[in-house]
């Protein structure tokens, strides 16, 4: 092969050697240099990255003070705006000039105001928050945070829902509700937070719509967000619990039923002992124990025998929460012959939560138990052990 | 003058109440953390007309800082105001039983804090 239209010698003298070493060197030295390229490229865009993350943290420096002076002096020291709050007619138009000078024209400086605006509407409530949304929405903001809902990226509609919902602008149906049910676990929770913060008659439409599985973390989050958030319409959740094929969503809704002590659902939750799917039936029984139905309590120990092991684990924990002293001598007989040693702990944690009408029963357990019933029954009798 | 320290770490928050309570003529001394907190009161032999505290802080938090003013034999009783994101039963009816004074959940409204400053402070 000729190399001599390299104009410079040496470099030619290495492809030539490149050229002529045996295929294991070539491939070696391949590898070698594709191995520096890369860490080049990623050290590259490492720095850039951070370059990048350096000059928009002093941009922010340099703008942030300014916007939160003009905030304070037209919004918060504005004793125009204050004097027409006091009078209860809240509806003085705020002086705008400042904010649409040149710093606030670019998309970095109306992303930078929106950012600070949410962040004193976290900190303030009243009137100050109802002029903060009101400047939002004079400055025509919202349009931004619209534009990027209509983005295919996913984080920039996360982003826009996050801004929606600080400032309470609200989003059309057509628009959210299909976001409730992403794909993407993070716009989906971010979603329905929306929906349920913004959603002023049905926050929880989108359970009639969701097919994926409600989470146990989205479970939490969900929890989170509708036992947090003021002034929102609280339905009968047993109306899930009677109509949703979704298991997730009727498993989540018997925890509202019990934090909401909706006891109107109990009917609906009783229906839910005969289903076929044992992990329901277990938060069934768990449901109507936390909600202390002493009525169900027969049925508990008539189908006792033949339910799964954790179903029979909570049948015995809401026994033990009913409290009614009934089936003191089921708990008792549980406690001293069952093979399970999961059932039989919480048979003894039942018979003790029992109080006052289990007194005899707890003397005579302690009399006459064996080493190991003797550490069941003084382990659960502990009250700093939770179940 | 009437001399409040305000303990708070959000930078943000920090900034606007001092403001706030400045302008109405209070001289207000700021700290970022427990630690700094506890600084300044002893820095300042616990002389302040009244002190605001958040709860949640880096090196001691709000309910640390209640309990060492209380514990503090001056004569005089410092009036605490106890500003949280924190707003559940637990957290309120420990920071009265500790001694503070008054209770505002975050997010506040300005007016409300001024008056209740006022109550416990002075003019």
């Amino acid at each position: 092969m000729d190399f001599s239209y390299f104009t410079d010698a040496s470099i030619a003298q290495l492809l030539e050697e490149f050229y002529y070493s045996p295929l294991i060197i070539q491939i070696a030295i391949f590898f070698i240099f594709f191995s520096v390229l890369c860490i080049l490229v990623t050290y590259t865009s490492i720095l850039t990255k951070r370059y990048k993350g350096y000059r928009l943290e002093k941009k922010l420096e340099r703008i942030n003070p300014i916007i939160d002076d003009l905030i304070l002096k037209n919004i918060i020291f504005n004793d125009e705006l204050n004097k027409d709050a006091e009078e209860g007619e809240p509806a003085n138009l705020i002086p705008l000039h400042d904010f649409q000078k040149i710093p606030f024209k670019s998309a970095f400086g109306k992303q930078a105001l929106i950012n600070r605006i949410i962040s004193f509407r976290k900190s303030f409530k009243g009137t100050i928050a109802f002029y903060l949304r009101q400047l939002y929405i004079d400055l025509e903001l919202d349009k931004q945070s619209f534009n990027k809902m209509k983005s295919v990226k996913w984080d920039k509609k996360v982003v826009a829902l996050v801004e929606l919902t600080a400032m309470d602008m609200s989003i059309a149906d057509v628009n959210i509700l299909p976001l409730t049910n992403s794909k993407n676990s993070e716009l989906r929770a971010e979603a329905r937070h929306a929906y349920i913060k913004l959603s002023k008659n049905e926050p929880f439409k989108f359970f009639d719509v969701v097919t994926e599985p409600l989470l146990m973390w989205d479970q939490i989050q969900l929890f989170k967000i509708i036992t947090t958030t003021e002034d929102i319409a609280i339905p009968n959740f047993a109306r899930w619990v009677t109509y949703s094929t979704n298991k997730s969503i009727v498993s989540f809704c018997l925890k509202l039923i019990v934090y909401y002590n909706q006891v109107d659902g109990i009917p609906a939750v009783i229906k839910l002992l005969d289903t076929k799917d044992h992990g329901l039936r277990a938060n069934a029984i768990n449901c109507l124990g936390k909600l202390k139905v002493d009525e169900v309590e027969d049925k508990l120990l008539e189908i006792y025998g033949n339910q799964t092991q954790n179903c029979q684990i909570e049948i015995l924990k809401a026994i033990g929460r009913i409290r009614s002293g009934k089936s003191i001598d089921f708990l008792k007989y549980e406690f001293l012959h069952s093979s399970d040693f999961d059932l039989r702990k919480n048979a003894a944690r039942s018979i003790i939560s029992g109080g006052i009408k289990a007194q005899e029963t707890i003397q005579l357990l302690l009399d006459t138990a064996t080493k190991e019933n003797l550490l069941i029954l003084k382990h659960c009798m502990n009250p700093l052990i939770k179940f | 003058m009437q001399k409040i320290l305000y303990i708070e770490d959000e930078l943000l928050m920090q900034n606007i109440v001092d403001k706030i309570l400045s302008r109405e003529g209070y001289e207000v001394d700021v700290a970022n953390d427990g630690k700094m907190a506890m600084q300044k009161l002893i820095e300042n032999n616990f002389d302040y007309s009244l002190v605001i505290t958040d709860i949640m802080m880096p090196y001691a938090n709000g309910f640390e800082i209640i309990s060492k003013i209380r514990n503090y034999t001056s004569p005089k009783k410092i009036p605490i105001i106890v500003v949280s994101t924190i707003g559940n039963e637990d957290a309120i009816l420990e920071a009265f039983k500790l001694g503070a004074d008054d209770f505002l959940k975050k997010p506040i409204m300005a007016g409300e804090l001024l008056i209740r400053v006022k109550r416990l402070a002075g003019q």
